[in-house]
């Protein structure tokens, strides 16, 4: 007896759409017509005249006899690919923890964030300057600023700490801060259990320099 | 050598222009050299505002395209041999600019003028930024309310980022002039006060300018209002232009509203 072996292309498919299954294979033919198509489920007569047509080698039903299917490996990969994800959510949870303990990667700025400008921190800010209108400030961390707001800020962090401010566009977690709601000179705002609470920290006539 | 002064404001229509050319000419009077370039290409007016319309034969954009040399498209003021003008194209759009051409028209004149003021155009366009480029220093016009001040803000934002100087790790000096400033509306808070002003933009002060109705007329008869010695804003500029040149000259407080005989005794009787 004599054998041969070969190593042959194949792909993979199953027809849903007629029209589309056509036209996807009228488009790509080039790709294709050097390998074998296997079509998985039902084929149709329509499909099978199309196939012979375009001369195109072809087998229905077929069971590989690979150790592991297609939606073996898929699966085994999206098992992989979600015990990564909770990995990285465990360690931005302790990372969260420690940042917030142990005021973990301050940064401090001193500059006059002007219109037009975008301060964006990953961690914990101290801005020691004024932030303008149409200018925007966004931190994951804590935010306090001492100077005077006009512009737009996103705190995603613990707290922030911020001075009367009727001008300034706050979002505190998602949640747009009621600048009324801060009348004193300044003011603490926090989470706690999903809930935003705001303190006053300095009252109005203490000069806050 | 001379310094490159680029007068913007962000904001259009308040009065970038005028205080180009008023200053221009103070500075001219005050014996310096200076020259005043249009850099708003496609819609230039210094030229109207200092009566040389009819003057301009080459521009800014010829002289980069080597159609013309720049002592053909200088022209000399009439009022003082040490004011010269360049203008701009009218015909072509702020797209002709490019970094290069105005470096080496800039290096031009710096090695001839003292001073050189560039009229930027308004906007935060390409145009206002081939003006600031390699600006020495930069003086920022604005009108006491809000919208002039958040895009005089925005402006000065960009001046720091995008400038030669600032990106050779030197500081563009800032300059602020406030224009158009009617005491009554401040004392009554429909304006904003220089205080807050300074406090919002964090620049030096320059000067105050009032709000003085001579300057329409002097701008369409192409006489700046500084020549009109009875004109309060020609008083302040000439004011501001002398602090240009090195001078120092006391602030006017022209916030507060001038309180009249009459004003004065109701007050006693309050």
């Amino acid at each position: 007896m004599k054998g041969k072996q070969y190593s042959v292309k194949v792909y993979e498919t199953s027809v849903g759409d007629e029209e589309r299954f056509i036209s996807f294979f009228d488009a790509n033919y080039i790709l294709f017509k050097d390998r074998l198509i296997v079509v998985q489920g039902e084929l149709s007569p329509r499909i099978e005249e199309y196939l012979k047509s375009k001369s195109l080698l072809y087998a229905n039903n077929i069971e590989f006899p690979s150790s592991r299917s297609r939606q073996d490996i898929q699966l085994e990969l999206e098992e992989k690919q979600a015990k990564e994800l909770k990995q990285q959510e465990i360690l931005a949870q302790e990372f969260n923890k420690l940042s917030s303990r142990l005021n973990n990667n301050l940064k401090v700025q001193d500059n006059i964030v002007r219109s037009g400008q975008e301060v964006i921190i990953e961690g914990d800010l101290l801005l020691l300057n004024r932030i303008n209108s149409g200018a925007r400030v966004e931190t994951s961390g804590n935010l306090i600023i001492t100077q005077a707001v006009e512009g737009d800020i996103y705190c995603n962090g613990n707290f922030m700490m911020i001075g009367n401010s009727p001008k300034a566009n706050i979002i505190f977690n998602g949640v747009r801060v009621d600048n009324n709601l801060l009348q004193e000179k300044l003011n603490k705002i926090e989470l706690i259990d999903n809930e935003i609470i705001i303190t006053a920290i300095l009252e109005k006539e203490i000069n806050w320099a | 050598m001379g310094i490159v002064i680029a007068v913007i404001s962000g904001k259009g229509g308040v009065g970038k222009t005028t205080a180009t050319a008023n200053l221009g000419l103070g500075i001219a009077m005050n014996d310096e050299k200076v020259v005043l370039v249009d850099f708003d290409i496609g819609q230039r007016n210094l030229d109207m505002i200092l009566g040389l319309e009819n003057r301009v034969v080459y521009d800014m954009v010829q002289v980069m395209d080597g159609e013309a040399n720049l002592k053909q498209a200088l022209i000399k003021s009439k009022v003082s041999t040490n004011l010269s003008f360049l203008a701009a194209s009218q015909t072509k759009d702020k797209t002709v600019l490019d970094s290069q051409r105005v470096k080496e028209l800039l290096d031009e004149l710096k090695s001839e003028f003292d001073y050189v003021i560039l009229d930027a155009p308004a906007g935060i366009e390409s145009g206002y930024e081939h003006t600031i480029e390699f600006a020495d220093a930069a003086i920022i016009v604005v009108n006491p309310e809000v919208s002039s001040i958040r895009d005089a803000d925005r402006a000065i934002g960009i001046l720091d980022s995008k400038s030669q100087k600032v990106k050779d790790g030197q500081e563009v000096v800032k300059y602020l002039i406030i224009n158009r400033i009617v005491a009554s509306m401040v004392q009554s808070g429909e304006m904003l006060n220089s205080e807050d002003i300074l406090e919002i933009l964090n620049i030096k002060l320059l000067g105050k300018v009032p709000e003085d109705k001579g300057v329409i007329d002097a701008s369409n008869q192409g006489k700046p209002i500084i020549l009109n010695e009875k004109s309060v804003a020609g008083q302040a500029y000439q004011r501001i232009a002398k602090r240009i040149c090195g001078q120092t000259v006391k602030m006017e407080d022209i916030e507060s509203e001038n309180k009249g005989l009459m004003k004065k005794l109701k007050g006693m009787f309050q």
